[in-house]
Protein backbone atom coordinates (compact mmCIF):
# COMPACT_ATOMS: atom_id res chain seq x y z
CA UNK A 1 0.00 0.00 0.00
CA UNK A 2 2.87 2.27 1.17
CA UNK A 3 4.66 1.32 -1.93
CA UNK A 4 1.69 2.24 -4.47
CA UNK A 5 1.33 5.59 -2.90
CA UNK A 6 4.72 6.17 -3.28
CA UNK A 7 4.19 5.35 -6.77
CA UNK A 8 1.54 7.59 -6.76
CA UNK A 9 3.12 10.56 -6.01
CA UNK A 10 6.35 9.74 -8.07
CA UNK A 11 3.73 9.61 -10.99
CA UNK A 12 2.67 13.31 -9.99
CA UNK A 13 5.67 14.83 -9.67
CA UNK A 14 6.88 13.45 -13.04
CA UNK A 15 3.60 14.39 -14.41
CA UNK A 16 3.78 18.05 -13.35
CA UNK A 17 7.84 18.43 -13.66
CA UNK A 18 7.49 17.23 -17.18
CA UNK A 19 3.96 19.12 -18.34
CA UNK A 20 5.70 22.36 -16.30
CA UNK A 21 9.03 21.69 -18.45
CA UNK A 22 7.44 22.00 -21.64
CA UNK A 23 4.64 25.27 -21.30
CA UNK A 24 6.87 27.79 -19.92
CA UNK A 25 6.66 30.97 -21.91
CA UNK A 26 9.70 33.42 -23.17
CA UNK A 27 9.38 35.25 -20.14
CA UNK A 28 9.51 32.33 -17.62
CA UNK A 29 12.52 30.78 -19.79
CA UNK A 30 14.20 34.74 -19.26
CA UNK A 31 13.52 34.84 -15.50
CA UNK A 32 15.24 31.45 -14.97
CA UNK A 33 18.17 32.05 -16.84
CA UNK A 34 18.63 35.59 -15.13
CA UNK A 35 18.04 34.00 -11.85
CA UNK A 36 20.83 31.31 -12.59
CA UNK A 37 23.41 33.52 -13.59
CA UNK A 38 22.10 36.19 -10.90
CA UNK A 39 22.96 33.35 -8.46
CA UNK A 40 26.02 31.92 -9.97
CA UNK A 41 27.94 35.39 -10.29
CA UNK A 42 26.21 37.13 -7.39
CA UNK A 43 28.91 40.32 -7.62
CA UNK A 44 28.22 40.48 -11.22
CA UNK A 45 26.29 43.44 -12.18
CA UNK A 46 23.12 42.70 -14.36
CA UNK A 47 24.47 45.31 -17.18
CA UNK A 48 28.18 43.97 -17.11
CA UNK A 49 27.14 40.53 -18.56
CA UNK A 50 27.40 42.22 -22.15
CA UNK A 51 31.05 41.32 -21.89
CA UNK A 52 30.80 37.60 -21.74
CA UNK A 53 33.77 36.24 -20.13
CA UNK A 54 35.61 39.04 -19.10
CA UNK A 55 32.51 39.76 -16.77
CA UNK A 56 33.73 36.77 -14.89
CA UNK A 57 37.51 36.43 -15.45
CA UNK A 58 39.44 39.10 -13.70
CA UNK A 59 42.44 37.96 -15.57
CA UNK A 60 41.56 37.96 -19.05
CA UNK A 61 39.37 41.48 -18.87
CA UNK A 62 43.05 43.42 -18.18
CA UNK A 63 44.20 41.86 -21.35
CA UNK A 64 40.91 42.77 -23.05
CA UNK A 65 40.84 46.47 -21.69
CA UNK A 66 44.38 46.52 -23.14
CA UNK A 67 43.10 45.43 -26.70
CA UNK A 68 39.27 47.81 -25.86
CA UNK A 69 42.47 51.04 -26.08
CA UNK A 70 43.03 50.67 -29.60
CA UNK A 71 39.90 48.25 -30.69
CA UNK A 72 40.94 46.13 -33.61
CA UNK A 73 37.46 46.51 -34.93
CA UNK A 74 37.82 50.09 -35.86
CA UNK A 75 38.97 49.72 -39.61
CA UNK A 76 36.09 47.75 -40.51
CA UNK A 77 33.69 49.99 -39.12
CA UNK A 78 35.11 52.34 -41.37
CA UNK A 79 35.21 50.47 -44.16
CA UNK A 80 30.72 50.21 -43.16
CA UNK A 81 30.61 53.57 -43.23
CA UNK A 82 31.61 53.93 -47.11
CA UNK A 83 29.62 50.85 -48.21
CA UNK A 84 26.71 52.59 -46.32
CA UNK A 85 27.27 56.18 -48.29
CA UNK A 86 28.35 54.41 -51.66
CA UNK A 87 25.18 54.32 -53.88
CA UNK A 88 24.62 50.90 -55.45
CA UNK A 89 24.96 50.57 -59.17
CA UNK A 90 21.58 51.41 -60.11
CA UNK A 91 21.44 54.80 -57.53
CA UNK A 92 19.88 53.20 -54.75
CA UNK A 93 21.41 52.67 -51.61
CA UNK A 94 21.56 50.88 -48.08
CA UNK A 95 19.73 54.22 -47.08
CA UNK A 96 16.99 53.70 -49.09
CA UNK A 97 15.86 50.73 -47.70
CA UNK A 98 16.78 51.27 -43.83
CA UNK A 99 15.04 55.35 -43.72
CA UNK A 100 15.84 54.82 -40.23
CA UNK A 101 19.06 53.78 -40.12
CA UNK A 102 21.97 53.23 -39.72
CA UNK A 103 21.74 52.84 -36.26
CA UNK A 104 19.13 49.20 -36.75
CA UNK A 105 20.48 47.09 -35.00
CA UNK A 106 18.17 47.26 -31.97
CA UNK A 107 15.38 45.97 -34.60
CA UNK A 108 16.64 42.32 -34.92
CA UNK A 109 16.49 39.69 -35.03
CA UNK A 110 12.30 40.36 -35.54
CA UNK A 111 10.04 38.36 -36.20
CA UNK A 112 8.78 39.22 -40.18
CA UNK A 113 5.47 38.27 -40.89
CA UNK A 114 5.14 38.59 -44.15
CA UNK A 115 8.05 36.51 -45.34
CA UNK A 116 7.08 33.98 -42.07
CA UNK A 117 10.38 33.75 -40.74
CA UNK A 118 12.61 35.14 -38.17
CA UNK A 119 14.83 38.43 -39.97
CA UNK A 120 17.86 39.24 -38.85
CA UNK A 121 20.46 42.20 -39.14
CA UNK A 122 22.84 40.23 -41.81
CA UNK A 123 20.08 38.84 -43.89
CA UNK A 124 17.72 42.64 -44.13
CA UNK A 125 21.16 44.05 -45.52
CA UNK A 126 21.33 41.21 -48.23
CA UNK A 127 17.99 41.07 -48.94
CA UNK A 128 18.16 45.08 -49.30
CA UNK A 129 21.28 44.64 -51.97
CA UNK A 130 19.09 41.86 -54.27
CA UNK A 131 16.54 43.87 -54.20
CA UNK A 132 18.96 46.20 -55.64
CA UNK A 133 19.96 43.86 -57.92
CA UNK A 134 23.63 43.65 -56.45
CA UNK A 135 24.60 40.39 -55.30
CA UNK A 136 24.33 39.21 -51.40
CA UNK A 137 27.47 38.82 -49.30
CA UNK A 138 28.83 35.92 -47.36
CA UNK A 139 27.35 35.74 -44.29
CA UNK A 140 30.50 34.51 -41.85
CA UNK A 141 33.19 36.79 -42.69
CA UNK A 142 34.34 39.53 -45.39
CA UNK A 143 32.46 42.58 -46.30
CA UNK A 144 29.44 41.59 -44.49
CA UNK A 145 31.18 42.33 -41.40
CA UNK A 146 31.93 45.56 -42.35
CA UNK A 147 28.07 46.86 -42.99
CA UNK A 148 27.47 45.38 -39.75
CA UNK A 149 30.14 46.47 -37.83
CA UNK A 150 29.29 50.08 -39.02
CA UNK A 151 25.43 49.57 -38.05
CA UNK A 152 26.17 48.08 -34.58
CA UNK A 153 28.76 51.25 -33.93
CA UNK A 154 26.02 53.48 -34.59
CA UNK A 155 23.41 51.96 -32.72
CA UNK A 156 25.36 51.41 -29.38
CA UNK A 157 23.49 52.16 -26.55
CA UNK A 158 20.44 50.33 -28.05
CA UNK A 159 18.63 48.29 -25.58
CA UNK A 160 17.67 44.70 -26.44
CA UNK A 161 14.45 44.20 -26.97
CA UNK A 162 13.23 41.22 -28.99
CA UNK A 163 9.22 40.94 -29.33
CA UNK A 164 7.67 37.84 -29.94
CA UNK A 165 4.41 39.07 -31.26
CA UNK A 166 1.58 37.28 -30.68
CA UNK A 167 -0.79 37.49 -33.65
CA UNK A 168 1.46 34.93 -35.00
CA UNK A 169 1.85 31.52 -33.48
CA UNK A 170 4.49 31.19 -36.23
CA UNK A 171 6.83 33.64 -33.88
CA UNK A 172 6.43 31.15 -30.20
CA UNK A 173 7.13 28.18 -32.56
CA UNK A 174 10.35 29.61 -33.94
CA UNK A 175 11.22 30.94 -30.95
CA UNK A 176 10.66 27.61 -29.29
CA UNK A 177 12.74 26.11 -32.28
CA UNK A 178 15.52 27.96 -30.93
CA UNK A 179 15.15 27.14 -27.56
CA UNK A 180 15.11 23.34 -28.83
CA UNK A 181 18.30 24.17 -30.54
CA UNK A 182 19.97 25.12 -27.62
CA UNK A 183 18.76 22.21 -25.24
CA UNK A 184 19.82 19.51 -27.42
CA UNK A 185 22.72 17.64 -27.84
CA UNK A 186 24.86 17.02 -30.57
CA UNK A 187 28.23 15.99 -32.32
CA UNK A 188 30.39 13.47 -31.32
CA UNK A 189 31.14 14.84 -27.84
CA UNK A 190 27.58 15.12 -27.12
CA UNK A 191 26.99 18.38 -26.03
CA UNK A 192 24.60 21.13 -26.08
CA UNK A 193 25.02 24.89 -25.89
CA UNK A 194 23.23 24.87 -22.73
CA UNK A 195 25.72 22.02 -21.41
CA UNK A 196 28.54 24.93 -21.74
CA UNK A 197 26.52 28.24 -21.52
CA UNK A 198 24.36 27.63 -19.28
CA UNK A 199 25.04 24.02 -16.91
CA UNK A 200 29.10 25.29 -16.50
CA UNK A 201 29.38 28.55 -17.50
CA UNK A 202 32.02 30.59 -15.70
CA UNK A 203 33.61 26.88 -15.58
CA UNK A 204 37.30 26.27 -17.56
CA UNK A 205 37.90 23.75 -20.60
CA UNK A 206 41.29 23.95 -21.01
CA UNK A 207 41.95 27.69 -20.10
CA UNK A 208 38.57 28.92 -21.29
CA UNK A 209 36.43 30.19 -19.23
CA UNK A 210 32.92 29.61 -20.12
CA UNK A 211 31.04 32.66 -20.61
CA UNK A 212 27.48 32.79 -19.74
CA UNK A 213 24.54 33.03 -22.71
CA UNK A 214 23.48 36.10 -21.04
CA UNK A 215 24.78 39.36 -23.20
CA UNK A 216 26.05 36.62 -25.66
CA UNK A 217 24.17 38.55 -28.24
CA UNK A 218 24.62 42.02 -27.75
CA UNK A 219 28.10 42.69 -29.41
CA UNK A 220 28.37 41.45 -33.08
CA UNK A 221 30.46 41.36 -35.12
CA UNK A 222 33.32 40.24 -32.95
CA UNK A 223 37.18 40.63 -33.73
CA UNK A 224 38.59 37.42 -32.58
CA UNK A 225 42.47 36.68 -32.10
CA UNK A 226 42.28 33.71 -33.41
CA UNK A 227 40.11 34.69 -36.24
CA UNK A 228 42.57 37.54 -37.15
CA UNK A 229 39.59 39.79 -38.26
CA UNK A 230 36.14 40.26 -37.48
CA UNK A 231 33.39 37.58 -37.78
CA UNK A 232 29.39 37.27 -37.45
CA UNK A 233 27.38 35.62 -35.04
CA UNK A 234 26.29 33.05 -36.92
CA UNK A 235 30.51 31.94 -37.74
CA UNK A 236 30.88 32.12 -34.04
CA UNK A 237 27.73 29.37 -34.06
CA UNK A 238 29.61 27.53 -36.57
CA UNK A 239 32.70 27.19 -34.91
CA UNK A 240 30.90 26.41 -31.53
CA UNK A 241 29.31 23.40 -33.08
CA UNK A 242 32.55 22.26 -35.12
CA UNK A 243 34.16 22.13 -32.15
CA UNK A 244 32.04 19.17 -30.29
CA UNK A 245 32.20 17.85 -33.91
CA UNK A 246 28.70 18.69 -34.70
CA UNK A 247 28.41 19.60 -38.07
CA UNK A 248 27.69 22.78 -38.52
CA UNK A 249 24.30 24.38 -40.07
CA UNK A 250 24.33 26.99 -42.64
CA UNK A 251 24.75 30.81 -41.58
CA UNK A 252 21.72 32.32 -42.02
CA UNK A 253 20.01 29.01 -42.30
CA UNK A 254 16.51 28.38 -40.14
CA UNK A 255 18.12 26.92 -37.70
CA UNK A 256 20.68 28.86 -36.44
CA UNK A 257 18.30 32.03 -36.96
CA UNK A 258 16.20 30.59 -34.69
CA UNK A 259 18.59 30.23 -32.71
CA UNK A 260 19.78 33.84 -32.87
CA UNK A 261 15.87 34.63 -31.83
CA UNK A 262 15.87 32.62 -28.92
CA UNK A 263 19.23 33.49 -27.78
CA UNK A 264 18.87 37.48 -28.00
CA UNK A 265 15.41 37.23 -26.25
CA UNK A 266 17.50 35.95 -23.05
CA UNK A 267 19.12 38.84 -23.38
CA UNK A 268 16.85 41.32 -23.46
CA UNK A 269 17.21 44.65 -21.44
CA UNK A 270 20.89 44.50 -21.51
CA UNK A 271 22.84 47.19 -23.97
CA UNK A 272 24.09 46.61 -27.63
CA UNK A 273 27.89 47.23 -27.24
CA UNK A 274 29.24 46.15 -30.83
CA UNK A 275 31.51 45.67 -32.17
CA UNK A 276 33.34 43.80 -29.86
CA UNK A 277 36.36 42.19 -29.06
CA UNK A 278 37.34 38.92 -28.30
CA UNK A 279 40.15 36.36 -27.48
CA UNK B 1 21.99 -1.25 -14.41
CA UNK B 2 23.55 -4.41 -12.54
CA UNK B 3 23.36 -6.70 -15.77
CA UNK B 4 24.47 -3.67 -18.41
CA UNK B 5 28.08 -3.90 -15.98
CA UNK B 6 28.00 -7.31 -15.81
CA UNK B 7 27.93 -7.17 -19.76
CA UNK B 8 30.54 -4.65 -19.82
CA UNK B 9 32.61 -7.04 -17.89
CA UNK B 10 31.83 -10.17 -19.49
CA UNK B 11 32.39 -7.91 -23.10
CA UNK B 12 36.00 -6.09 -21.47
CA UNK B 13 37.42 -10.23 -20.60
CA UNK B 14 36.25 -11.36 -23.35
CA UNK B 15 38.69 -8.63 -25.34
CA UNK B 16 40.93 -9.53 -22.81
CA UNK B 17 41.21 -12.85 -23.11
CA UNK B 18 41.33 -12.84 -27.66
CA UNK B 19 43.97 -10.28 -26.58
CA UNK B 20 45.98 -12.60 -24.62
CA UNK B 21 45.53 -15.19 -27.76
CA UNK B 22 46.45 -12.73 -30.22
CA UNK B 23 49.20 -11.11 -29.07
CA UNK B 24 52.90 -11.76 -28.01
CA UNK B 25 53.45 -11.24 -24.67
CA UNK B 26 56.91 -11.02 -24.14
CA UNK B 27 56.77 -10.43 -20.13
CA UNK B 28 53.82 -9.48 -18.31
CA UNK B 29 55.54 -6.85 -16.12
CA UNK B 30 56.69 -4.73 -18.97
CA UNK B 31 53.48 -5.41 -20.73
CA UNK B 32 51.67 -3.71 -18.06
CA UNK B 33 54.04 -0.79 -17.63
CA UNK B 34 53.93 -0.03 -21.53
CA UNK B 35 49.73 -0.62 -21.72
CA UNK B 36 49.44 2.57 -18.84
CA UNK B 37 52.32 4.42 -21.12
CA UNK B 38 49.94 4.27 -24.09
CA UNK B 39 46.81 4.86 -21.79
CA UNK B 40 48.69 7.98 -20.37
CA UNK B 41 49.18 8.92 -24.37
CA UNK B 42 45.81 8.52 -25.24
CA UNK B 43 44.57 10.58 -22.05
CA UNK B 44 46.58 13.56 -22.63
CA UNK B 45 46.40 13.23 -26.42
CA UNK B 46 43.88 16.37 -27.74
CA UNK B 47 42.68 14.37 -30.48
CA UNK B 48 41.80 10.85 -28.15
CA UNK B 49 40.86 11.45 -24.33
CA UNK B 50 41.85 15.29 -24.14
CA UNK B 51 40.85 14.29 -20.50
CA UNK B 52 42.77 17.53 -19.47
CA UNK B 53 40.31 19.43 -21.08
CA UNK B 54 37.69 18.98 -17.85
CA UNK B 55 39.85 16.51 -15.51
CA UNK B 56 43.13 17.74 -13.62
CA UNK B 57 45.57 15.09 -13.73
CA UNK B 58 48.98 15.31 -12.25
CA UNK B 59 51.49 15.95 -14.57
CA UNK B 60 49.50 17.60 -17.10
CA UNK B 61 49.22 20.55 -18.11
CA UNK B 62 46.64 23.34 -18.30
CA UNK B 63 43.37 21.42 -16.92
CA UNK B 64 40.23 22.60 -17.32
CA UNK B 65 37.91 22.28 -13.89
CA UNK B 66 34.23 21.21 -15.37
CA UNK B 67 34.92 17.59 -13.95
CA UNK B 68 36.43 16.56 -10.62
CA UNK B 69 40.22 15.96 -10.36
CA UNK B 70 41.02 12.59 -11.34
CA UNK B 71 43.03 11.52 -8.16
CA UNK B 72 42.54 8.51 -5.30
CA UNK B 73 40.71 6.32 -8.26
CA UNK B 74 41.81 2.56 -7.14
CA UNK B 75 39.97 4.21 -3.82
CA UNK B 76 36.93 5.49 -5.46
CA UNK B 77 36.55 2.63 -8.29
CA UNK B 78 37.75 -0.69 -6.48
CA UNK B 79 35.89 -1.88 -9.19
CA UNK B 80 37.86 -1.35 -12.47
CA UNK B 81 34.83 -1.94 -14.64
CA UNK B 82 32.51 0.71 -12.54
CA UNK B 83 35.52 3.32 -13.88
CA UNK B 84 35.87 1.97 -17.37
CA UNK B 85 31.76 2.47 -17.63
CA UNK B 86 32.11 5.90 -16.11
CA UNK B 87 34.06 6.67 -18.98
CA UNK B 88 32.72 4.65 -21.88
CA UNK B 89 29.26 6.60 -20.99
CA UNK B 90 28.67 8.70 -18.02
CA UNK B 91 25.32 9.51 -19.26
CA UNK B 92 23.86 6.32 -17.97
CA UNK B 93 25.31 7.26 -14.30
CA UNK B 94 23.73 10.96 -14.88
CA UNK B 95 21.66 11.84 -18.25
CA UNK B 96 22.92 15.26 -17.51
CA UNK B 97 27.02 14.59 -17.40
CA UNK B 98 28.69 16.80 -18.96
CA UNK B 99 31.43 14.38 -20.00
CA UNK B 100 31.68 12.84 -23.60
CA UNK B 101 30.49 9.73 -23.66
CA UNK B 102 33.83 8.02 -25.39
CA UNK B 103 32.88 4.70 -25.70
CA UNK B 104 29.17 4.99 -26.78
CA UNK B 105 29.86 7.27 -29.17
CA UNK B 106 33.43 6.20 -30.59
CA UNK B 107 35.57 9.03 -29.69
CA UNK B 108 37.90 6.10 -28.18
CA UNK B 109 38.03 2.33 -29.53
CA UNK B 110 37.42 -0.25 -27.15
CA UNK B 111 41.06 -1.48 -27.35
CA UNK B 112 42.15 2.49 -26.41
CA UNK B 113 39.31 2.37 -23.88
CA UNK B 114 41.13 -1.02 -21.98
CA UNK B 115 44.60 1.15 -22.08
CA UNK B 116 43.01 4.18 -20.88
CA UNK B 117 41.21 2.66 -18.06
CA UNK B 118 44.84 1.33 -17.20
CA UNK B 119 46.25 4.53 -16.79
CA UNK B 120 43.60 6.07 -15.16
CA UNK B 121 43.25 2.91 -12.32
CA UNK B 122 47.13 4.30 -11.46
CA UNK B 123 46.24 7.80 -10.89
CA UNK C 1 -0.64 -3.63 -69.60
CA UNK C 2 0.15 0.47 -69.13
CA UNK C 3 1.40 -0.35 -65.87
CA UNK C 4 3.63 -3.06 -67.24
CA UNK C 5 5.10 -0.66 -69.76
CA UNK C 6 5.59 2.57 -67.30
CA UNK C 7 7.75 -0.35 -65.03
CA UNK C 8 9.86 -0.82 -67.88
CA UNK C 9 10.35 2.18 -69.12
CA UNK C 10 11.14 3.47 -65.58
CA UNK C 11 13.84 0.19 -65.62
CA UNK C 12 14.91 1.11 -68.63
CA UNK C 13 15.63 5.04 -67.14
CA UNK C 14 17.70 3.94 -64.38
CA UNK C 15 19.98 1.64 -65.86
CA UNK C 16 20.63 3.94 -68.00
CA UNK C 17 20.63 6.70 -65.62
CA UNK C 18 22.86 4.14 -63.54
CA UNK C 19 25.06 3.85 -66.63
CA UNK C 20 25.20 7.64 -67.60
CA UNK C 21 26.63 8.44 -64.10
CA UNK C 22 29.92 5.89 -63.68
CA UNK C 23 33.27 6.68 -65.00
CA UNK C 24 35.17 4.65 -68.05
CA UNK C 25 37.57 3.82 -64.77
CA UNK C 26 35.01 2.72 -62.56
CA UNK C 27 33.48 0.64 -65.37
CA UNK C 28 36.62 -1.67 -66.27
CA UNK C 29 36.45 -2.46 -62.24
CA UNK C 30 32.64 -2.78 -61.86
CA UNK C 31 33.27 -6.31 -63.03
CA UNK C 32 35.19 -6.83 -59.60
CA UNK C 33 32.61 -7.98 -56.94
CA UNK C 34 35.19 -6.23 -54.37
CA UNK C 35 34.73 -3.02 -56.06
CA UNK C 36 30.77 -3.84 -55.91
CA UNK C 37 30.80 -4.49 -52.06
CA UNK C 38 32.43 -1.94 -50.84
CA UNK C 39 30.82 0.43 -53.05
CA UNK C 40 27.48 -1.05 -50.89
CA UNK C 41 29.24 -0.57 -48.06
CA UNK C 42 30.01 3.34 -49.20
CA UNK C 43 26.46 3.95 -50.16
CA UNK C 44 25.21 2.63 -46.87
CA UNK C 45 26.83 4.54 -45.19
CA UNK C 46 25.94 7.91 -47.21
CA UNK C 47 22.42 6.61 -46.09
CA UNK C 48 23.38 6.45 -42.62
CA UNK C 49 24.64 10.12 -42.91
CA UNK C 50 21.64 11.32 -44.53
CA UNK C 51 19.43 10.08 -42.23
CA UNK C 52 21.42 11.71 -39.12
CA UNK C 53 21.13 14.96 -40.87
CA UNK C 54 17.05 14.27 -41.40
CA UNK C 55 16.84 14.76 -37.62
CA UNK C 56 19.38 17.94 -37.55
CA UNK C 57 22.05 15.50 -35.92
CA UNK C 58 25.01 14.86 -38.58
CA UNK C 59 28.48 14.58 -36.92
CA UNK C 60 31.12 16.67 -38.28
CA UNK C 61 33.59 14.26 -39.96
CA UNK C 62 31.07 12.01 -41.20
CA UNK C 63 30.43 13.27 -44.96
CA UNK C 64 34.40 14.01 -44.65
CA UNK C 65 34.74 10.25 -44.37
CA UNK C 66 32.70 9.38 -47.17
CA UNK C 67 34.82 11.14 -49.55
CA UNK C 68 37.70 9.50 -48.55
CA UNK C 69 36.39 6.44 -48.55
CA UNK C 70 35.12 6.93 -52.14
CA UNK C 71 38.62 8.26 -53.05
CA UNK C 72 40.38 5.43 -51.39
CA UNK C 73 38.29 3.00 -53.32
CA UNK C 74 39.10 4.93 -56.70
CA UNK C 75 42.79 4.30 -55.34
CA UNK C 76 41.99 0.53 -54.77
CA UNK C 77 42.53 0.88 -51.24
CA UNK C 78 39.67 -1.70 -50.17
CA UNK C 79 40.69 -1.73 -46.56
CA UNK C 80 40.90 1.32 -46.17
CA UNK C 81 37.89 2.54 -48.06
CA UNK C 82 35.81 -0.12 -45.92
CA UNK C 83 37.32 0.87 -42.55
CA UNK C 84 36.02 4.67 -43.26
CA UNK C 85 32.59 3.63 -44.87
CA UNK C 86 32.11 1.47 -41.42
CA UNK C 87 33.15 4.56 -39.74
CA UNK C 88 31.31 7.07 -41.39
CA UNK C 89 28.15 4.34 -41.19
CA UNK C 90 28.43 4.23 -37.55
CA UNK C 91 28.34 7.57 -37.06
CA UNK C 92 25.45 8.52 -39.58
CA UNK C 93 23.37 5.79 -37.19
CA UNK C 94 24.61 7.02 -33.62
CA UNK C 95 23.95 10.63 -34.78
CA UNK C 96 20.53 9.33 -36.04
CA UNK C 97 19.60 7.54 -32.23
CA UNK C 98 21.23 11.11 -30.50
CA UNK C 99 18.91 13.13 -32.70
CA UNK C 100 15.59 11.00 -32.01
CA UNK C 101 16.36 10.21 -28.34
CA UNK C 102 15.75 14.27 -27.93
CA UNK C 103 12.81 14.80 -30.16
CA UNK C 104 11.22 15.78 -27.09
CA UNK C 105 12.66 18.70 -25.58
CA UNK C 106 13.18 17.66 -22.20
CA UNK C 107 14.81 21.18 -19.99
CA UNK C 108 17.66 20.22 -17.25
CA UNK C 109 16.83 19.95 -13.80
CA UNK C 110 19.80 22.69 -12.79
CA UNK C 111 17.22 25.29 -14.67
CA UNK C 112 15.05 26.31 -11.94
CA UNK C 113 12.00 28.03 -12.79
C1 LIG D 1 32.19 22.53 -25.36
C2 LIG D 1 31.70 23.75 -24.85
C3 LIG D 1 30.86 24.65 -25.75
C4 LIG D 1 29.66 24.37 -26.32
C5 LIG D 1 28.90 23.06 -26.31
C6 LIG D 1 29.23 25.59 -26.96
N1 LIG D 1 30.15 26.57 -26.78
FE1 LIG D 1 29.94 28.51 -27.28
N2 LIG D 1 31.80 28.90 -26.57
C7 LIG D 1 32.63 27.98 -25.97
C8 LIG D 1 33.88 28.61 -25.62
C9 LIG D 1 35.06 27.94 -24.93
C10 LIG D 1 33.77 29.95 -26.04
C11 LIG D 1 34.83 31.05 -25.89
C12 LIG D 1 34.80 31.58 -24.49
C13 LIG D 1 33.46 32.17 -24.17
O1 LIG D 1 33.20 33.32 -24.56
O2 LIG D 1 32.61 31.46 -23.61
C14 LIG D 1 32.44 30.10 -26.61
C15 LIG D 1 31.93 31.29 -27.10
C16 LIG D 1 30.64 31.46 -27.58
C17 LIG D 1 30.08 32.71 -28.00
C18 LIG D 1 30.81 34.05 -28.02
C19 LIG D 1 30.69 34.73 -26.69
C20 LIG D 1 31.20 36.13 -26.72
O3 LIG D 1 31.21 36.76 -25.66
O4 LIG D 1 31.57 36.63 -27.78
C21 LIG D 1 28.81 32.48 -28.38
C22 LIG D 1 27.82 33.48 -28.93
C23 LIG D 1 28.57 31.07 -28.21
N3 LIG D 1 29.70 30.48 -27.71
C24 LIG D 1 27.38 30.44 -28.49
C25 LIG D 1 27.20 29.07 -28.42
C26 LIG D 1 26.01 28.40 -28.88
C27 LIG D 1 24.80 29.07 -29.45
C28 LIG D 1 26.21 27.08 -28.66
C29 LIG D 1 25.30 25.91 -29.05
C30 LIG D 1 25.12 25.79 -30.48
C31 LIG D 1 27.51 26.91 -28.05
N4 LIG D 1 28.08 28.14 -27.93
C32 LIG D 1 28.04 25.72 -27.64
C33 LIG D 1 32.33 26.68 -25.69
C34 LIG D 1 31.18 26.04 -26.05
C1 LIG E 1 33.97 17.99 -21.37
C2 LIG E 1 34.43 17.73 -20.06
C3 LIG E 1 35.00 16.36 -19.72
C4 LIG E 1 35.95 15.64 -20.40
C5 LIG E 1 36.65 15.99 -21.71
C6 LIG E 1 36.21 14.48 -19.59
N1 LIG E 1 35.42 14.50 -18.49
FE1 LIG E 1 35.40 13.10 -17.01
N2 LIG E 1 33.94 14.14 -16.04
C7 LIG E 1 33.39 15.33 -16.46
C8 LIG E 1 32.36 15.72 -15.52
C9 LIG E 1 31.50 16.98 -15.64
C10 LIG E 1 32.32 14.74 -14.52
C11 LIG E 1 31.38 14.70 -13.28
C12 LIG E 1 30.48 13.53 -13.29
C13 LIG E 1 29.48 13.56 -14.44
O1 LIG E 1 28.84 14.58 -14.68
O2 LIG E 1 29.37 12.53 -15.13
C14 LIG E 1 33.32 13.75 -14.88
C15 LIG E 1 33.59 12.62 -14.14
C16 LIG E 1 34.61 11.72 -14.43
C17 LIG E 1 34.94 10.58 -13.62
C18 LIG E 1 34.27 10.21 -12.31
C19 LIG E 1 35.00 10.93 -11.25
C20 LIG E 1 34.49 10.65 -9.88
O3 LIG E 1 34.95 11.33 -9.00
O4 LIG E 1 33.67 9.76 -9.73
C21 LIG E 1 35.97 9.94 -14.22
C22 LIG E 1 36.69 8.71 -13.74
C23 LIG E 1 36.28 10.68 -15.42
N3 LIG E 1 35.43 11.76 -15.51
C24 LIG E 1 37.27 10.32 -16.30
C25 LIG E 1 37.54 11.00 -17.47
C26 LIG E 1 38.54 10.58 -18.42
C27 LIG E 1 39.44 9.39 -18.27
C28 LIG E 1 38.51 11.48 -19.44
C29 LIG E 1 39.34 11.48 -20.72
C30 LIG E 1 39.21 10.31 -21.52
C31 LIG E 1 37.48 12.45 -19.11
N4 LIG E 1 36.92 12.13 -17.93
C32 LIG E 1 37.15 13.52 -19.93
C33 LIG E 1 33.75 16.04 -17.57
C34 LIG E 1 34.67 15.63 -18.52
Amino acid sequence: MKKLLNRVAVLAIAGTVSMGAQATTPEEDRNAFNKLYKWRFSGVPMEEFVNGAYAIDPIGRENWEAIEEFPPYEPFIDEGEVMWETPFANGKGYKDCFPDGPAIAGNYPHWDKEQGMVMTLPLALNQCREANGEKPLKYKKGSITNIVAYTAFQSRGQVTNVVIPDDDPRALAAYENGRKFYFTRRGQLNFSCSTCHLQNTGMKVRTEILSPTLGQTTHWPTYRSKWGTVGTLHRRFTGCNKNIRAKPFKAQGEQYRNLEYFLTYMSNGLELNGPGARK
Amino acid sequence: MSISNLKLSVMAGAVTLLAGQILPLPSLAAEGSSVVAEGKAIALSRKKGNCLACHLIEGGEFPGNLGPPLIAMKARYPDKQKLRAQIWDPTAANPESAMVPFGRNKVLTEAEMDKLVEYIWTL
Amino acid sequence: MQVNRLYSVLLVTALLGGGVGTTLAADAKAADPKVVEVQKMIDGAEKARKKAASVDSEWRDTGKFIKQAQAALKAGDYDKAMKLARKAEDEGNLGYQQGVSQQELHLPSYLKY
